[in-house]
C-alpha cells in the first residue's frame, strides 16, 4: 500500500482516477456518514468531510499503511472534528460524572423508554423520540459524542476506536458507559408515560 | 488463588436472599458495571452475579432494559445519505484547495 501511495501523483479535476480518487471513492460515504452523526446536520458534515480528505489528500504520500485506510480517516475526521468545534463555538469542554448519572431514586430507576413492542426503525419513526435522541447526542461533550458513535453507530471495536481517539481501551469503555447513561437519562426523562401510552408507542414530552 | 477467592466473595455479596433496594451500595456497583454486561465483555462469575442480582432487583431489571434500549436506538438511529451532487461537487472543492496550496 505504501509503495502504492507513493506514486500519488498530483492530481487534477480532469484526471484519471489515481490513488486520491481511489480514496475518496471509496471512503467518503462512511466518513459522511460518521460526520453527520458527529455533527447532527448536513452542511456541517460536508465541511468535515472536506476538511477530512483535505488533510488526507496533504497526507496520503505519509501514510504508510500501519493502520486500515478507514481507522486514518476516522482518526483525521475525528481530530478535524475537535478543531472545528472548538473554533466555532469556543464551548468547554467537561466530564460527565458516573455519580450524576446513575440514578438514586426508585422514580429515576423506573424511567422507560417508550420502544416495547416496536422494531427499532419503528420506534425511531415517533419523530418525539428521534428528536429525543439528537438532542440527547447532539448535548454530549464532543468525547463522549465520539466514542459513542464509533463504537456504537458506526459499529468498531473498543481498541480501534482508542486507537482512533489516542485512548487505552479501559478509557473508551468508561466514557462509552457514561456517554450512554447519559443517552438513557435524557431519553426515559423524557418517555415517562403510563402502560396504556406504552402500547402505542408514545412519548411525552 | 486471590482471584478464586475473590470470585467467591462477590458471590456471597450477590446471595439473592438479601434484597437490594435503589441507591444501596449492590445496585450502584452493578449500575457501574452495565455496559461492560451489555456487551458480553465481563466474566462469567461476574455475570452470574448480575443476572441474580436483577432476578431480586426489580429496579436494576427496569434500568439495564432501558440501557439496552438506549444502545438499541443508538445503533439504529439514520443517517441521510450523501447525495450524487454533493460527493462530486466536495471532491471538486477538495482537489481545488489542495492544489492552490
Amino acid at each position: 500500500m505504501a509503495s502504492a501511495l507513493k506514486k500519488l501523483s498530483p492530481p487534477l479535476p480532469s484526471q484519471e482516477p489515481d490513488e486520491f480518487d481511489t480514496l475518496y471513492r471509496d471512503h467518503v460515504d462512511l466518513i459522511y456518514r460518521y460526520a453527520h452523526r458527529l455533527c447532527g446536520e448536513t452542511e456541517s458534515a460536508k465541511d468535515l468531510v472536506q476538511e477530512t480528505f483535505l488533510n488526507a489528500y496533504r497526507g496520503l504520500k505519509n501514510f504508510r499503511g500501519e493502520a486500515r485506510l478507514s481507522t486514518w480517516l476516522y482518526t483525521i475526521a475525528s481530530r478535524a472534528c475537535l478543531r472545528m468545534r472548538r473554533k466555532r463555538k469556543g464551548e468547554p469542554e467537561y466530564e460527565l460524572s458516573l455519580d450524576e448519572l446513575v440514578p438514586t431514586s426508585e422514580g429515576e430507576f423506573r424511567l422507560q423508554i417508550p420502544v416495547d413492542e416496536l422494531t427499532p426503525e419503528e420506534a425511531l419513526q415517533n419523530k418525539e423520540l428521534r428528536q429525543a435522541l439528537d438532542q440527547a447526542i447532539d448535548a454530549l461533550p464532543k468525547k463522549y459524542r465520539m466514542v459513542l458513535v464509533l463504537r456504537d453507530m458506526e459499529g468498531l471495536q473498543a481498541k480501534e476506536v482508542g486507537t482512533i481517539m489516542g485512548l487505552n481501551e479501559r478509557a473508551v469503555k468508561s466514557r462509552l458507559h457514561r456517554a450512554r447513561l447519559f443517552v438513557r437519562r435524557e431519553l426515559s426523562a423524557r418517555g415517562i408515560i403510563d402502560e396504556n401510552d406504552h402500547k402505542s408507542g408514545g412519548l411525552r414530552s | 488463588m486471590t482471584k478464586k477467592k475473590s470470585a467467591t466473595t462477590k458471590k456471597k455479596q450477590a446471595n439473592p436472599s438479601s434484597r437490594h433496594r435503589p441507591g444501596q451500595i449492590h445496585c450502584l456497583k452493578l449500575l457501574r458495571q452495565l455496559s461492560a454486561y451489555i456487551d458480553g465483555e465481563l466474566p462469567s462469575d461476574i455475570c452470574q452475579e448480575i443476572r441474580s442480582h436483577l432476578g431480586d432487583c426489580p429496579n436494576c431489571e427496569v434500568f439495564i432494559l432501558s440501557l439496552q434500549q438506549t444502545v438499541i436506538l443508538c445503533r439504529h438511529r439514520p443517517v441521510p445519505p450523501l447525495k450524487s451532487a454533493d460527493r462530486v461537487a466536495l471532491r471538486r472543492a477538495i482537489l481545488k484547495k489542495a492544489i492552490a496550496k
